[in-house]
């Protein structure tokens, strides 16, 4: 071990530090500024948003946009959705892939190899549409509630991605736990799971960011605007500028376009991933490589 | 370890109680009534849905006898409408009454999910049998794909000269010069528009004219040359007697060279081929543009998006350019009465004959001039009652409910339904803007044709979806315009359509006009 004594840095050193810092700084500008243009764009008339004026500073401050998005009486709920679905989607899977991926890490469980080509099996083939959207109403789950949480509890990458921690797990540990009399459950609950940590906060984050963002089986499942997740509900709020019968008849007074709606949307919908991330983003770092590596 | 647990399980458990139970408050269900309630699927670009017990569907309950209602169905120009409904249809759970659109309606109709209507049109919706010209309904025969000219679907029809193009005759008056009358007249009285600072701001910003990507809404340029076209899209007329794509015949190729001579002198917006509707419409709202080719009875929202934009200071003034002709050929408006979109029912109704009944009574009602105060929606919702006269309130998608049977295309559109659906949003600021809408309305009905190719299904592109989407089309007119190809190529450009499946369609399109004639 060496000392704690720090190196003392040579002017070069400095300077390389010094142009990487500038690097650095300069690259987080180059990613505020989109964000900046959108909340410009977010906060300017629906004439300036039309004749492609905005730069990064609102023309014609307006707060129309907002107005719009905040007034909408099922964009909190909505957010309510969102959240629960995401929160039971994080609980539910965690739970069943982690007792899935638990024995199918084992040699000695004989089915494993089996189980394994069927959860790669729905990696490699999807369903089509059609067929798809048929079995879930067959289930039950058309304009229900539970759309959003079931199809999504398991994904075959992240079942693999745990089972693949739990290969690396070493077995000496449990070893010497079964020595002491520990039964399987137990080994499970109290032994592995507790150092399990990393995975679990890696896989959850996956799921969690999965069920957020969401799409394409809700617009399929949930007509009932009352169970809208977010997503839904801003894609419902954007395209209610767009306004593609041109020959409607009607008083327009909104000082709002699609694209400036769509703004406020992008930024409205941030706000929740901006207050998590940086709590959980060590683990995202992690994530990527997690359980590659054996040993 | 087992309290945490515990609470997780705890915790667990009440979210799937609130979900229950907030999915069971939303249950719907409906009093006995004598007719049922009508699941009706129409265009929603973004309203509140109209729900069961909803204010709007209390309104269809109260004025026609029947609950109307409609669940949220994301528009998105069609494309996720249809996907949803394709859903509904796989589900053996198709909405009564809908919207069809984007070429759908074969398929439909051969897979026996809509009602054969021919039997109830005359006894169960007379006012739907009689607004709709005999000829639409003919021509909607012709084309039942089962082929025993059967009535599967109400077509939208529009019974007048629905586009046109407006002149700012501020800026004529401004420049010094009067109404052109001929094409040259015209490109002289753009020349001055783009030199003569017609919008008064010291800038040579002005845009004579112009249109959209894809060469469209730029039509009344094409036009002068006698080429059917709608919205952009070439159509079928008839060339040296026989039935013809537009785009492929001489005509085009003289329109062409205009327009790309247009563009080359900086007549036409720079950025046609790149503008958007919201571009192109933000363009004229910014007192830009000289000559505009849209729906001339919108003009109004235009004028307010100039009025808006200078603060008051400009009170554009507008007139129907004349739809002129270039020497030697003969220009016209294209007029298409029977729509691509319009009604069909779900086969599935007439399993229930008091189902059955109430889903003609609200087609039937559509078309009853009697129930037209259903286009103003609910009161305080849609509308307000100001001196005794109702007066549409501004549109706000926040709070209103989609009004399913107020539509464009809902009644035969004409000049007098369109007069009185202006006439329902006047108010005493708005006024100079809703006159000259009507003049403009009033002014082209005269410049309008009905071609040939008026109500050729769209089953005849079947397998030849390339020429459908024009994508050989807009990739040659887009180079000839901008001047990266010359005028010349254009003989390439039919050589190849016609070889890449346009000879097959124009064989069923000529096929199809022999029947019909």
């Amino acid at each position: 071990m060496r000392g704690s004594h720090s190196i003392r840095e040579s002017a070069g050193d400095r300077t390389f530090n010094l142009i990487i810092l500038i690097f650095l700084v300069l690259f987080a500008c180059l990613m505020a500024v989109p964000m900046i243009a959108e909340l410009a764009v977010s906060f300017s008339s629906k004439i300036a948003s039309q004749t492609g004026t905005i730069g990064l500073v609102p023309v014609g401050f307006t707060l129309a946009s907002w107005d719009f998005m905040v007034r909408n009486s099922g964009l909190w709920s909505s957010i309510g959705i969102s959240v629960a679905s995401t929160a039971l989607v994080v609980v539910i899977s965690l739970a069943i892939n982690a007792m899935l991926a638990y024995p199918l890490s084992k040699k000695r469980f004989a089915p494993a190899r089996f189980l394994v080509l069927v959860v790669v099996f729905t990696m490699i083939f999807k369903a089509p549409t059609i067929p798809y959207f048929l079995a879930l109403r067959g289930y039950g789950l058309y304009n229900n509630f539970w759309a959003m949480v079931i199809p999504q509890v398991i994904s075959a990458y992240n079942l693999l991605v745990m089972r693949s921690f739990f290969q690396s797990f070493p077995a000496e540990i449990e070893e010497a736990a079964e020595i002491d009399g520990c039964g399987k459950f137990r080994m499970f609950f109290q032994i592995v799971l507790p150092s399990s940590k990393a995975v679990i906060a890696t896989v959850g984050l996956f799921y969690g960011v999965g069920a957020w963002n969401q799409y394409a089986t809700p617009l399929m499942m949930i007509q009932d605007t009352a169970l809208f997740p977010l997503q839904l509900k801003i894609h419902q709020l954007v395209n209610a500028a767009s306004g593609d019968i041109a020959a409607a008849v009607k008083v327009s007074t909104a000082n709002y376009t699609n694209d400036t709606l769509g703004a406020a949307a992008v930024i409205f919908s941030m706000i929740p991933v901006l207050l998590i991330y940086p709590f959980v983003q060590k683990y995202f770092a992690k994530g990527a490589m997690l359980g590659s590596v054996k040993g | 370890m087992k309290k945490r647990t515990c609470r997780i399980l705890g915790i667990l458990c009440a979210l799937v109680m609130v979900t229950v139970l907030s999915g069971n408050a939303l249950s719907t269900a409906h009093a006995e009534e004598s007719y049922p309630d009508i699941e009706y699927w129409f265009t929603n670009e973004g309203f509140l849905p109209a729900e069961v017990g909803g204010a709007y569907y209390t309104l269809t309950k109260d004025t026609i006898g029947v609950g109307v209602y409609m669940p949220y169905v994301d528009w998105n120009g069609g494309q996720t409408y249809r996907e949803q409904l394709a859903l509904r249809v796989a589900a053996n759970d198709t909405p009564d009454i809908f919207v069809y659109n984007g070429g759908i309606e074969n398929s439909l109709i051969l897979d026996g999910a809509v009602l054969d209507l021919t039997d109830y049109l005359p006894e169960l919706m007379p006012h739907v049998w009689e607004a709709i010209p005999a000829a639409v309904w003919e021509s909607v025969r012709a084309n039942d794909p089962t082929g025993q000219g059967r009535i599967w679907m109400i077509p939208d029809v529009t019974n007048f000269t629905r586009h046109g193009a407006y002149i700012r005759t501020d800026w004529l008056e401004k420049v010094g010069k009067s109404m052109p009358t001929t094409q040259e007249e015209l490109v002289d009285v753009l020349r001055a528009f783009k030199d003569n600072d017609p919008n008064g701001n010291g800038v040579q910003d002005e845009i004579p004219t112009g249109g959209r990507m894809e060469a469209r809404w730029m039509d009344y340029l094409f036009a002068m040359y006698g080429v059917a076209m709608y919205e952009g899209y070439p159509e079928w007329d008839v060339y040296d007697g026989e039935i013809t794509y537009s785009a492929v015949t001489p005509n085009m190729k003289a329109a062409l060279g205009f327009v790309a001579s247009l563009y080359k002198e900086g007549l036409l917006d720079p950025e046609t081929l790149l503008n958007s509707a919201g571009d192109w419409s933000g363009k004229f709202d910014s007192n830009r543009v000289g000559v505009y080719y849209h729906i001339p009875w919108v003009s109004y929202q235009r004028l307010q998006g100039i009025y808006d934009y200078t603060n008051g200071e400009v009170k554009a003034q507008i007139a129907n350019l004349p739809q002129l002709s270039a020497e030697g050929y003969e220009g016209y408006i294209t007029v298409k009465p029977t729509g691509s979109s319009g009604k069909m029912v779900s086969a599935d109704v007439a399993k229930d004959e008091q189902l059955l009944k109430a889903a003609c009574r609200v087609l039937d009602c559509q078309y009853n001039l009697e129930y037209r105060d259903l286009e103003y929606g609910v009161e305080g919702m849609h509308y307000e009652v100001v001196d005794g006269k109702k007066v549409k309130l501004p549109e706000d998608k926040a709070t209103q409910e989609l009004l399913i049977l107020q539509t464009p295309g809902c009644w035969v559109e004409n000049v007098e339904v369109i007069t009185s659906r202006l006439e329902a949003i006047r108010t005493e600021e708005n006024g100079w803007q809703i006159d000259q809408a009507e003049a403009v309305l009033n002014g082209n009905q005269a410049d309008g044709k009905i071609i040939a190719g008026d109500g050729m299904p769209s089953s005849v592109y079947d397998g030849y979806e390339d020429i459908q989407n024009r994508t050989l089309y807009v990739e040659y007119v887009s180079k000839i315009i901008s001047g990266e190809y010359e005028l010349d190529k254009f003989d390439e450009f039919v050589d190849r359509w016609y070889k890449n499946g346009g000879q097959a369609v124009t064989d069923r399109v000529r096929a199809w006009y022999e029947g019909k004639k």
